[in-house]
């Protein structure tokens, strides 16, 4: 089943890279799944042992690599196991108390980068109006929706603020790394948010103008060009993901 | 469809400025393009918000009298309804998306509507004819120009088919061949009948559409015109209340006597040129050669892909002490051969080179470029060392003394565009690029820009300014590069070549 045109895909996918990826849509999973799929994976994250986060990071990173991003599953992978081995390491050895916040940091990325990955795909992938159709064919109100789209439309929005003025101040000579900012950190930290916090508010306000004076509103029923639907792609990651919970739930 | 509105007063309640609406009355009748001009700060904008329903629904504020759309009050309809019968065009392209993508854009608007979605698809491919958008489909809007954007916008409002458009100054960040694509779109719409609001400084674009211009002053429609009515009246008339000029053709004889002095205004001359602030040594890259005639810069490249350069430049001369215009379409990389000269963007060698030879570009949205929580603190952010005395010399170049102990923020547009002018110059800088300072700007705030950087170049520093604004660079510039594809196609004087700038810029050549 393949669509020969990709209505809308998703804000975040506008952060990984100036080229529009080439998506295989046949592999592309309903909004509902990808949500049961978020669901799953923090829930083992925080209950289960990580041998079963672990079986929902295969799950996310074969998805991943069938939506082309190989590069962020490289990564992962490598920034993941390094930080499993020198946990492994260090974790039996005596180290004093900055040895113990560094301990503490790589554990916690050993057990959260699991459900980043996942979380990575979902966000990445999913699009607007998908997840709007999705959410209204689920009878959730557009009064919970709504915000949570725009919450979504703002990221991106945000960056490129932030990168606008993270050249502004390079060009005053204002880095992350020299000895101003070394002297006074909390200082640079105002530089950076004070601007980013004036045009956001600004930029905000002036998006929810377009979007009300384009007819978004809670009490019109909206439709979606989208098709939206389950296909076998979505059974299969069902099936998987009960199939992970029972075992989990089996064995404890 | 008709627009009335009927002894209006509005004032906003949670705002300083007194775009303050007194009594109005405007009538507008259907099939007509009407053009509300006025200087900043009149209430035009506060008139297109109450026919697009932002006002009373949106912005809070006590209104007095009645808006009718044909026989309906839009204080009885809501937002969604409204929006079914008004299609609105805002200034900003940056922000008047709410999808990250042009083909969801071009939905949006019918989804929203609740339309079937066949139908949905048989509309867009329609205004996808009608408006030439095949090659913006699919795209992030991350990634579209300015212009581009902007046809994007009105097309998605197009496809859900209102009868009444407003636009908020949509040719603010447009250059003059995109311009000329939103005079077409303009003229299709009022050839299907519909009725056209646009508020606006610049008229010459709307000349063969326009019906009628509205001038508001003072929250009052104080004069109505036709277009030939207001020509008959002369440039200077026209210029004299802060309209851009109506006929690009004649903007050479109206600027010919303005223009001739560049170097007439030296009063300003010892506040700029702070010798502590030179920078004693000459990097590699940057040769100042024949007696500081020019600066030189070489070796400007940029490009993502090894085969499409974005820039590819060797060598960029700009005369010192001058102010050079930087022209081409959108696209064309004027940004950023900007950036590039600013050490933003490119390898780390030409950065560093960039570091070392002191060039600071004023962007476009000064916003960004303003951290601290006075006037005085970003002056004296950049220098080194921190010296109060001259900053307040620097401040005082500006007109900006009285305003030293104030919040960047809470300053006009303009001052704010002053104090970043004030932190380039004290960090030492001696070339100072601007990403069009002119955008969106009536006449008289042109004016005062130009003058600021007139007195700039004539303190000595060097200024690249990137601009579609013919009007401004008549104004103020003396030599102008063009560039097309990353590359300087032409470069050269303008007195004596102001005819060919011209049609150049309208794309008559």
């Amino acid at each position: 089943m393949t669509i020969n045109k990709t209505w809308g895909f998703s804000p975040l996918a506008a952060l990984g890279s100036k080229e529009q990826q080439s998506r295989n849509l046949a592999f592309a999973l309903d909004a509902r799944t990808k949500l049961f799929l978020a669901l799953a994976a923090n829930g083992m994250i925080f209950t289960a042992p990580l041998v079963y986060s672990l079986l929902m990071v295969a799950v996310a990173s074969i998805l991943l690599l069938l939506e082309g991003k190989w590069k962020f599953v490289c990564t992962f992978f490598f920034v993941y196991l390094s930080a499993g081995f020198f946990f492994g390491q260090v974790k039996n050895l005596d180290i004093g108390t900055s040895g113990t916040i560094i301990l503490a940091s790589l554990f916690l990325m050993y057990r959260i980068m699991p459900a980043c990955a996942v979380l990575y795909y979902v966000i990445t992938t999913t699009k607007v109006n998908e997840f709007l159709a999705c959410m209204s064919r689920m009878h959730i109100l557009n009064k919970v929706t709504i915000p949570l789209i725009v919450m979504i439309r703002f990221f991106p929005t945000v960056y490129d603020e932030a990168r606008a003025i993270g050249n502004a101040m390079r060009m005053r000579g204002i880095r992350l790394f020299s000895l101003r900012t070394i002297k006074n950190p909390v200082a640079f930290l105002e530089y950076r948010l004070v601007p980013l916090l004036v045009s956001i508010t600004k930029i905000g306000d002036e998006l929810s103008i377009a979007a009300v004076t384009r007819g978004l509103s809670t009490e019109t029923k909206r439709t979606c060009v989208a098709d939206i639907g389950f296909r076998w792609v979505d059974f299969v990651v069902w099936a998987y993901c009960i199939a992970v919970i029972v075992m989990f739930l089996y064995r404890s | 469809m008709n627009i009335s509105l009927k002894n209006i007063s509005f004032s906003y309640t949670d705002s300083l400025d007194d775009a303050i609406l007194k009594n109005l009355n405007l009538e507008i009748r259907s099939g007509e393009c009407v053009v509300l001009a006025g200087e900043s700060g009149c209430g035009k904008t506060t008139i297109s918000k109450l026919i697009n329903g932002l006002i009373p629904h949106y912005h809070s504020g006590t209104m007095d009298g009645d808006v009718l759309l044909g026989d309906k009050n839009t204080a009885d309809m809501t937002l969604a309804e409204i929006s079914r019968v008004v299609g609105s065009v805002f200034q900003n392209p940056r922000s008047q998306f709410f999808n990250i993508d042009t083909d969801c854009e071009l939905a949006f608007g019918c989804e929203n509507l609740g339309m079937d979605p066949e139908e949905i698809k048989q509309r867009v491919e329609n205004v996808v004819q009608e408006f030439h958008l095949e090659h913006l489909l699919g795209r992030s809007i991350f990634n579209l120009s300015g212009g581009e954007k902007q046809k994007i916008a009105c097309a998605s409002v197009s496809a859900t088919g209102p009868e009444i458009f407003v636009l908020d100054e949509p040719s603010a960040n447009l250059d003059l061949k995109t311009i000329e694509d939103l005079k077409e779109i303009v003229s299709r719409w009022k050839k299907a009948g519909k009725t056209v609001v646009i508020v606006e400084h610049r008229l010459y674009y709307l000349r063969d559409v326009v019906d009628r211009i509205c001038y508001v002053k003072d929250g009052q429609i104080a004069y109505e015109w036709t277009l030939a009515e207001l020509e008959a009246k002369g440039p200077a008339y026209a210029s004299s209340l802060g309209l851009r000029c109506m006929n690009l053709e004649m903007l050479n004889a109206a600027c010919h006597s303005v223009n001739r002095h560049p170097r007439s205004e030296t009063e300003g001359i010892h506040y700029f040129s702070c010798s502590q602030l030179r920078r004693d040594h000459q990097p590699r890259d940057v040769i100042a050669s024949k007696a500081k005639q020019s600066i030189i810069f070489s070796n400007l490249t940029f490009s993502y892909h090894h085969k499409h350069p974005i820039l590819d430049i060797d060598c960029l001369e700009l005369p010192c002490g001058q102010i050079t215009a930087l022209i081409g379409h959108n696209g064309a990389g004027k940004s950023t051969l900007a950036q590039v000269l600013c050490g933003l963007q490119g390898s780390w060698r030409q950065k560093r080179a960039a570091r070392k030879c002191g060039t600071y570009l004023i962007m476009q949205d000064v916003n960004h470029q303003l951290f601290t929580e006075s006037v005085l603190d970003e002056v004296l952010l950049g220098m080194k060392p921190q010296d109060e005395k001259l900053a307040l010399e620097i401040l005082e170049g500006l007109n900006l003394k009285q305003y030293a102990d104030n919040h960047p923020m809470a300053l006009s547009g303009g001052q704010k565009q002053r104090v970043a002018i004030g932190s380039g110059i004290s960090s030492g800088c001696d070339v100072v690029v601007f990403d069009e300072p002119t955008s969106g700007l009536d006449y008289r705030q042109m004016l005062a820009v130009s003058a600021t950087l007139k007195k700039l170049a004539a303190s000595g520093k060097t200024l690249l300014v990137i601009t579609h604004d013919p009007e401004f660079i008549l104004n103020s510039c003396q030599s102008v590069i063009r560039m097309e594809h990353g590359k300087i196609v032409e470069q050269y004087p303008l007195s004596g070549n102001e005819n060919q700038l011209i049609k150049m810029m309208t794309g008559k050549l």
